[in-house]
């Protein structure tokens, strides 16, 4: 008995070999974790009496002011979000096609470049509505304050609530008709089906968006830096751009951290349930509901919100860059040394790119470990590796300054350190890519080739790879899109003469020259519609 | 013998049984054995185990004589010489028909590649499709393509996983004849796995009936159908019904009366008689023993569901013509003229 028991454990330990991707995934994952837990040692073992003065001065108000950022920037994205998939989704509002298309667009604008286009028009001098208005009757007409809270939420809402367009876009059309036509069955009006199942039943797409929607307030720097609000992000820039003390940015950082994790840890959880809505065989479409004569209404709202959020915004740069292109002055200004736009143009794109490519690459050992090998130990290895997202911009920076400096000092002051940043801050994206890609895949065609006579690893360059390769193209777009745009990471560790597109925009603006910003800034839109369309073509509500 | 197991076990962790229980059996070339038992009853297990897909904790697995999986050797699946046909094809969808074929087809010339892919074609008679790509075959053609990429290696043994399962009723009938005579003429050993009484039936020379992780009995369908060896085979391969009673020196004493059966059992034994639906025949009496319940009409038959008065639930067959009322009071008997199986209680 107890001889059998013995051989039966060894016996145990034989038939489950850790598969070799889990090292690989290992390395990953904590490659990803380390900048994190870095600063939280810094921000845990700084000076108490820092710590002090910190929470005396500071943290109330930097809690409350992102905080409260936070809770506005999310409920707003949610509510026009959610109604604007409604819209387009369930109703019959005419042009609809084409307002999914123009309401997914404004991804493509970085938040701080729409702040720079609110100033321009809103500045209470020599802002441009302010011109207009000079000459006419309106000239005392009070102005909203384009600073401020209510300034930098209306900017974030306005080019953050395409993630939960499409989100909840994608949950209202997985519905199945039956869902609808059961409650209806059952005795419920059409509104109380809408809040009784319909909600519920996207609720989980809703949320995951609207916590990512929030993740991304906190580490939002440019906009609020322009709008002069100050949250964590800002502060901790400021600290460090101006004042080089790491030592309160790093408290600042970690308290920073520890809130970003909360929402992740939120978003892991709801991501788990997300699934419930799923496209299966017998799907069928809901009907539309016909609006009658309030289609004018929903149109007018459309059109509103694709106004504001992206035809004006755009129109602007293309007039403003046209003027700036006239101009011989403004012209001769876009030239930094020996430097032009096209070197600004190669260094964003490059660096992108690269960091894409690392992100896909770093991002397979752990999606294959944990969608073939599921257990409590992959799905950590996952959930770390996209840690990522809960560190905001300012905070990679300052964590790789320290590392960097400490032990990769030949590193430094390369722009190899502004692609590490953009690994670390978007490697969750091409996780998520990856794992999704994964997924889809049935583990039974690598099963097939394996009794096909190819071992693992032909068996992942012959079958997995070619089938999974959409996907980690799909996450190097998102990762590219997503470095294209940050602004603070590269502003704070780019070495001197590293110029890329938005940090070219970011100086020209606060230096004040809006009009010598706009071709670099158009330029950035346009660079990100490419991996967008890609991206969107994608996407549930795109297909067909 | 080309296929030997034994005491082949696997425990997934977190389960509180084991999926595969200490299961032994041989099988001789050229041989289709069907694997049948309900859903988790450890059949796709095994096969999985076999494929070299899954570890065993223990056994010996042995393959024309050589050892291909026990304690200390596990030959991964690429090296077994094992084919398989998966339950949803698994065909490969970047790859057209003729280059899913040719996967398994490693070490040979463009020219053998060729000549082995239209050899296979014609077997499946799908030569036409070499060129589509699998998407647009119907369900039926995914299937014979499937067989075909798994037979086209000539592997020393072929496993099927419910091949038949993602395809509709009527197809089936038809796919799974034009199979049988496909692995037939192939000269393929096959193990073929079905939750489908009577797909393994049809299918396999011989049938392994399986059961919360065990083997409960292998032999021909003939065999498993009319001599189950457990009251679990005949419950599930034969449909049968149970009725209790007590052997006497002449028989067994039932409610249905008197069996009239030799026997080696000590007189007073507690025992179940197996009944299938021609086994027994009832007539309308006041005075019975049971009472229809439900009446299904099957084309050529009648079939009764009768519960007798302890209880017991039989199921009767009777010609089309004859017609009772759920309610009618009935006396059942039996009316087999063969042997029926009993099994002790």
């Amino acid at each position: 008995m107890f001889r059998t028991e013995a051989l039966r454990s060894t016996n145990r330990r034989q038939n489950k070999p850790i598969p070799k991707i889990a090292f690989l995934a290992g390395w990953v994952a904590l490659l990803a974790v380390v900048p994190v837990i870095y600063i939280l040692i810094r921000a845990l073992t700084g000076d108490p009496e820092l710590w002090q003065r910190i929470i005396q001065t500071r943290l109330i108000k930097l809690f409350s002011n992102t905080l409260w950022l936070v809770l506005a920037v999310t409920s707003g994205t949610t509510l026009l979000g959610v109604s604007m998939a409604w819209l387009t989704e369930r109703t019959d509002v005419p042009g609809r096609k084409i307002f999914r298309w123009l309401l997914a667009l404004p991804l493509a604008i970085p938040p701080y470049i729409g702040a720079i286009i609110h100033l321009a028009l809103l500045r209470p001098h020599g802002g441009l509505i302010s011109q207009w208005l000079e000459g006419t009757n309106f000239a005392s007409l009070p102005l909203p304050n384009p600073t401020g809270f209510w300034g930098a939420a209306f900017v974030l809402v306005i080019f953050s609530f395409p993630y939960v367009f499409l989100l909840s876009g994608a949950a209202f059309r997985s519905l199945n008709a039956s869902f609808d036509e059961a409650a209806r069955m059952l005795g419920r009006t059409s509104w109380q089906t809408f809040w009784q199942v319909t909600i519920p039943a996207i609720r989980p797409g809703i949320t995951a968006g609207a916590l990512l929607v929030s993740l991304d307030i906190l580490a939002e720097y440019g906009t609020v830096a322009l709008l002069r609000f100050e949250t964590f992000s800002s502060a901790i820039f400021v600290q460090l751009a101006g004042r080089y003390d790491r030592s309160a940015a790093s408290i600042l950082s970690g308290v920073l951290i520890l809130l970003a994790l909360v929402i992740l840890y939120g978003e892991f959880r709801i991501q788990g349930q997300s699934q419930f809505t799923q496209i299966g065989s017998h799907w069928r479409p809901t009907t539309l509901i016909h609006l009658g004569k309030r289609r004018i209404w929903g149109f007018l709202a459309l059109l509103f919100t694709v106004l504001v959020s992206f035809i004006i915004p755009v129109g602007l740069l293309l007039f403003w860059s046209a003027q700036g292109i006239l101009d011989q002055q403004t012209i001769s200004g876009m030239q930094i040394g020996s430097k032009g736009l096209l070197s600004f143009i190669f260094n964003s794109v490059w660096s992108s790119g690269f960091a894409a490519i690392l992100a896909v690459l770093f991002s397979i050992p752990i999606a294959i470990y944990v969608v073939r090998y599921p257990g409590k130990v992959s799905r950590l290895f996952s959930r770390i590796s996209q840690v990522g997202y809960a560190i905001p911009g300012v905070v990679v920076a300052l964590s790789l300054v320290l590392l960097v400096n400490r032990f990769l000092p030949f590193l430094y002051a390369t722009p190899l350190v502004v692609v590490m940043a953009y690994v670390v801050r978007y490697i969750p994206q091409a996780v998520r890519s990856s794992e999704s890609a994964m997924h889809q895949l049935s583990p039974n065609l690598e099963e097939a080739s394996r009794l096909l006579k190819r071992n693992a690893l032909q068996t992942f360059v012959q079958v997995t790879l070619p089938l999974i390769l959409p996907g980690l193209l799909a996450g190097s777009a998102l990762v590219f899109l997503s470095s294209l745009k940050e602004l603070p990471a590269t502003l704070l560790l780019r070495p001197a003469g590293f110029e890329t597109l938005a940090v070219r925009v970011w100086i020209w603006t606060e230096e004040g020259f809006y009009l010598q910003a706009a071709p670099a800034s158009l330029l950035l839109v346009v660079i990100s519609i490419i991996p967008l369309y890609f991206l969107l073509r994608r996407e549930t509500i795109f297909r067909q | 013998m080309k296929l030997e197991i034994e005491h082949l076990s696997k425990h997934f962790s977190g389960n509180q049984y084991p999926a595969v229980n200490d299961i032994k059996f041989s099988m001789q070339a050229y041989e289709i054995l069907s694997f049948v038992g309900p859903s988790g009853c450890g059949k796709t297990t095994t096969l999985r185990l076999i494929a070299g897909l899954e570890r065993p904790d223990q056994g010996v697995i042995r393959l024309d004589q050589h050892i291909i999986s026990n304690t200390r050797t596990f030959i991964p699946p690429e090296k077994r010489n094992i084919g398989m046909v998966f339950q949803d094809h698994a065909l490969f969808p970047h790859l057209s028909v003729f280059d899913n074929i040719a996967f398994g087809l490693k070490g040979f010339t463009k020219a053998e590649k060729k000549d082995r892919v239209s050899e296979l074609l014609e077997l499946v008679g799908l030569e036409p499709l070499a060129k589509r790509f699998p998407h647009i075959l119907s369900g039926g053609e995914r299937q014979r393509v499937a067989l075909a990429r798994a037979l086209a290696p000539k592997p020393a043994l072929l496993l099927m996983d419910e091949p038949f399962s993602s395809l509709d009723a009527h197809l089936r009938l038809e796919v799974r004849e034009q199979i049988r005579n496909i692995l037939k003429a192939s000269q393929s050993t096959v193990i073929f796995v079905t939750h489908d009484q009577e797909e393994a039936l049809f299918m396999g020379d011989r049938l392994a009936v399986f059961n919360q992780g065990k083997l409960e009995q292998i032999g021909s369908p003939e065999t498993i159908f009319h001599d189950s060896g457990s009251r679990f085979v005949a419950a599930f391969m034969g449909d049968s019904d149970f009725v209790r009673g007590k052997s006497m020196p002449s028989g067994f004493q039932t409610e249905l009366g008197l069996l009239d059966q030799q026997n080696d059992y000590s007189p007073g034994t507690d025992i179940e008689i197996a009944i299938r639906a021609d086994d027994i025949d009832f007539e309308l009496n006041q005075q019975g023993n049971g009472r229809i319940i439900n009446r299904f009409f099957r084309g050529a038959f009648n079939f009764y569901r009768v519960e007798l008065d302890s209880g017991a639930i039989v199921h009767v067959f009777k010609l089309h013509t004859e017609i009772f009322q759920p309610g009618d009071r009935v006396l059942t008997y039996f009316n087999a003229g063969h042997p029926l199986k009993i099994f002790t209680r």
